[in-house]
């Protein structure tokens, strides 16, 4: 059974900067670290100290909440530092290698024998390994509680926002580990697991497409019909107190190779992309786990100031490449000029050059062109005054302009009413983008839905 | 060849000096939000974007607004054009096309440039005292307002309209985006009833000698009271549907002819500024209640005795869409969509319903000549309590829709 659904609201940005399909292989020399802040509402307590040497697949440090949760190392070496965050969390751990080759085994199955593992045999190994965090859970979209069921589990293989990697990318070389990461997730549901990819593919013979043991469904139109959101809204909504579980592909496959081979996986394939990007650089690399990104990114960067972004340019998170690395949940990376150029009368200059979504501007006319985009707000923040535009680029059910000012107004019931358990922050990002008053939704729900979890539901 | 490139970089550097006067802390910081208003109209802001989106839409609040006064310029250019030709008509002289063109503008310019002058010194006045923006929404109401008065009105009247509009219809609650009701409009209001017998619907009486000046509105209602028929009297007057469709009539400066309003509803919906919906509403509204009036009875008893009732009920409904200011309030001030209700269905009842309630202002009560500024401002306050309802609406359909989900998965 598989599902096909067309959206028809929403925007695909007409962004220059699109990155090449080739797949290179990047070796970093220096140290690695472990972010532990990257599971988010998890709390940790370190297990090491500075000097202690540790082996490829070692323990780190343990969850405080979720049962059994450990942090794993990448690579052999000796603990270097310990960096401690706001509230003394525990923010890095750095280590350098010594070339030792020695690895912590963990139970390896078969492509047939998952099948048959129990729920909490392969829960065990993931959260032993610290794999539990790319599973995230609706609503709320924190890491998966092992203790929860999920009525289905939504993985998803689309790349609708701009510069998202095609999971078509993402897999080559690595089809085994998609059908081993996905029989384990058929393990952890009684419901369906749903594989989500765009209709574009739908022809691309190959491991997504003909996935075993779980329902590929395709969505076709402009973004967001990519975002999980969308999928989980249009193929088993959550209803209160329902709970759904959500991968990315590229998550499917680091799991799949943990579990095919036992031994903790230490590369992983990102994609950089952006007109910050040199072009030659614009691609896909295979880079080592927990690398600094300054070695991986910087050499990449065009000439300028360009604001590395982690995620993508709709929802994504400026990074200091200086001061972080390689991300374990991290998949790509957007490359975005700084713009701080001022324009004379830009405010009403009729311009072809900004991309707008709205007929105003004459930039909208142009069809089938792409634009420079960059940082620059394009204008100043003001009370929200349009009304009834938002709704146009969201296709979950949700009336956008009372859902946002119950988000404002502190009206969490009513937010609830209004659906948004359904939604994640990034399912805003085309409001913020399109909004002439500059109001930023993703932070408005995400503060209401940080509250709501606090206070319970 | 003029270097812009050059001039940005001149103007970005003296801003960059100035700022320095008026930035939190420095001797004029109370200054700051007039700095800001001119700074970022000769240039675009080099803000950049915060939070998880980091890319933005080339459109701002300012060209949102800005458009709006665009599409207000086919009204004012007429208006020019009409006061002279009003002006010269009820003097009783003949004047050439240029001539009622330099009175038009000797009439009309200044209460725009009252409106815009003192309206914008309360703007300016709350932005200082109340820390925030001075914001471009007052572009809009400081060409509106004048657009609703009679050409005759006294400059000081204007002042005063436009003063108690800006400070208790919009700064009381908090400025641009607060506001329940519509500031042009709560000017005019205030003016309407405040100084009735200027805003009475007898635009030229006060410079015409014999000529009564009266608008179409004002006369239909009248020659309606006294049992006659509405359309003929009308017509003897010389006002026929497609003479007040074109427009050359005494009125309020901005809303006598419909093809400059027309054409500036084509403004507003092609670049998707105005709501169409409320818009379309409206005029099915209208069109709905004006039908409905034609079936109402002529003549009834009271006490047993036989009563002529007004006859004002029978004008055929299209006349609704071109006497009094109808089409103007529509397309220009129903369409603000702070006041207005904000939801897709809210706006075709919030528009439906001021089309109703214009033609029962203007058809049943004798004592106001013109509906649809009651009707807007009424259905301004009423705009929330629709969306509430519309809102209830969708969380029940959602519901509805969810329950059946988990039904089906038994």
């Amino acid at each position: 059974m598989s599902a096909e659904i067309k959206i028809k609201k929403g925007l695909d940005l007409p962004m220059l900067g699109a990155p090449s399909e080739e797949i290179r292989q990047l070796n970093s020399s220096g140290t690695r670290s472990v972010y532990p802040g990257e599971f988010a509402r998890e709390k940790f307590k370190c297990l090491v100290e500075e000097g202690d040497s540790v082996i490829r697949g070692g323990v780190l440090a343990r969850g405080k909440r979720i049962d059994g949760f450990k942090v794993r190392s990448p690579i052999s070496g000796t603990v270097k530092e310990v960096r401690l965050g706001a509230r003394r969390s525990l923010a890095e751990i750095v280590i350098e290698p010594n070339g030792s080759e020695e690895v912590e085994k963990f139970t390896s199955f078969t492509v047939d024998g998952l099948l048959k593992a129990s729920k909490d045999e392969i829960l065990s190994v993931l959260a032993d390994t610290g794999f539990l965090g790319f599973i995230r859970q609706r609503p709320f979209s924190r890491i998966a509680d092992p203790e929860a069921t999920p009525k289905s589990i939504f993985v998803n293989g689309m790349a609708s926002a701009p510069f998202r990697p095609d999971a078509h990318v993402l897999i080559q070389g690595k089809a085994d580990d998609l059908q081993v990461g996905l029989n384990a997730l058929t393990r952890l549901t009684d419901g369906p697991v749903h594989l989500n990819l765009a209709a574009e593919a739908k022809d691309k013979n190959d491991a997504l497409t003909q996935a075993a043991n779980v329902q590929v469904n395709y969505f076709s139109g402009p973004h967001p019909s990519g975002n999980t959101s969308t999928h989980i809204h249009y193929l088993d909504p959550i209803v209160p107190e329902d709970v759904v579980w959500t991968l990315r592909v590229s998550d499917v496959l680091r799991i799949g190779e943990l579990l095919r081979t036992g031994v903790y996986p230490n590369r992983q394939r990102i994609l950089i992309a952006g007109e910050g990007a040199k072009e030659d650089f614009r691609g896909y690399f295979d880079v080592d786990t927990g690398a600094d990104l300054s070695e991986i990114i910087d050499p990449a960067c065009a000439e300028g100031d360009q604001r590395v972004i982690r995620g993508d340019v709709l929802a994504g998170e400026a990074v200091d490449t200086a001061s972080s690395g390689v991300f374990m949940y991290d998949q790509g990376f957007v490359l975005l000029p700084e713009d701080t150029e001022r324009t004379l009368m830009g405010w009403y200059a009729p311009t072809t050059e900004q991309y707008s979504a709205h007929k105003v501007v004459p930039s909208n006319w142009i069809k089938d062109k792409l634009f420079h985009f960059g940082t620059n707000t394009r204008g100043s923040k003001r009370a929200m005054v349009l009304t009834g535009i938002y709704d146009n680029y969201t296709p979950l059910d949700l009336l956008v302009d009372p859902l946002s000012r119950a988000c404002i107004a502190g009206e969490t019931e009513d937010a609830i009413a209004m659906g948004i358990l359904e939604t994640d922050p990034e399912d805003f990002a085309l409001c913020t983008f399109v909004c002439p008053s500059k109001t930023d939704f993703g932070s408005i729900i995400s503060n209401t839905l940080a509250s709501i979890e606090e206070e319970g539901i | 060849m003029i270097d812009i490139k050059k001039i940005e970089k001149n103007i970005a550097d003296k801003h960059a000096e100035l700022h320095e006067h008026v930035k939190s802390g420095a001797k004029f910081e109370k200054l700051y939000p007039l700095f800001e208003a001119q700074d970022t109209f000769l240039l675009t802001p080099p803000d950049t974007t915060e939070g998880m989106t980091h890319v933005r839409d080339a459109v701002d609040l300012k060209r949102v607004m800005f458009t709006v006064v665009v599409a207000l310029i086919p009204c004012l250019l007429w208006g020019i054009f009409n006061a002279g030709h009003q002006y010269y008509h009820f003097s009783g002289i003949e004047a050439g096309m240029f001539s009622k063109i330099m009175r038009g503008t000797w009439i009309v310019m200044p209460i725009v440039f009252v409106s815009y002058l003192v309206g914008g010194l309360w703007e300016v006045l709350f932005a200082i005292v109340r820390k925030h923006e001075i914001n471009e929404g007052f572009l809009v109401t400081g060409m509106l307002f004048p657009l609703t008065l009679p050409p005759t009105v006294p400059l000081w009247q204007v002042a005063v309209g436009i003063s108690f509009g800006v400070v208790v219809a919009k700064e009381v609650f908090g400025g641009t985006g607060f506001n329940i009701l519509n500031v042009a409009l709560t000017s005019r209001a205030y003016l309407y009833f405040a100084h009735a017998k200027d805003h009475s619907g007898e635009v030229w009486a006060a410079s015409a000698d014999g000529a009564t000046g009266a608008t179409p509105l004002g006369m239909g209602a009248s020659y309606g009271a006294q049992g006659q028929d509405v359309v003929a009297s009308l017509a003897d007057n010389g006002h026929t549907f497609w003479s007040m469709f074109g427009g050359l009539e005494p009125g309020s400066i901005g809303e006598t002819s419909a093809i400059p309003i027309m054409i500036g509803a084509a403004i507003l919906i092609l670049t998707g500024v105005g709501s169409w919906k409320i818009i379309a509403g409206g005029c099915v509204g209208l069109l709905f209640a004006g039908l409905l009036m034609n079936f109402m009875p002529t003549s009834g008893t009271v006490d047993g005795e036989m009563v002529q009732l007004t006859t004002w009920t029978q004008i055929p409904f299209f006349y609704h869409f071109v006497m009094g200011s109808f089409l103007f309030g529509i397309v220009f001030m129903a369409t603000d969509p702070v006041s207005a209700a904000s939801t897709d269905l809210g706006k075709w009842i919030y528009g439906a319903l001021i089309g109703v309630v214009t033609v029962l202002v203007r058809v049943t009560n004798p004592g106001f000549a013109e509906g649809v500024m009651l009707a807007i401002l009424f259905m301004n306050v009423m705009a929330p309590i629709i969306d509430y309802y519309v809102v209830q609406g969708h969380i029940k359909k959602r519901n509805a829709n969810l329950r059946k989900f988990s039904y089906a998965k038994g």
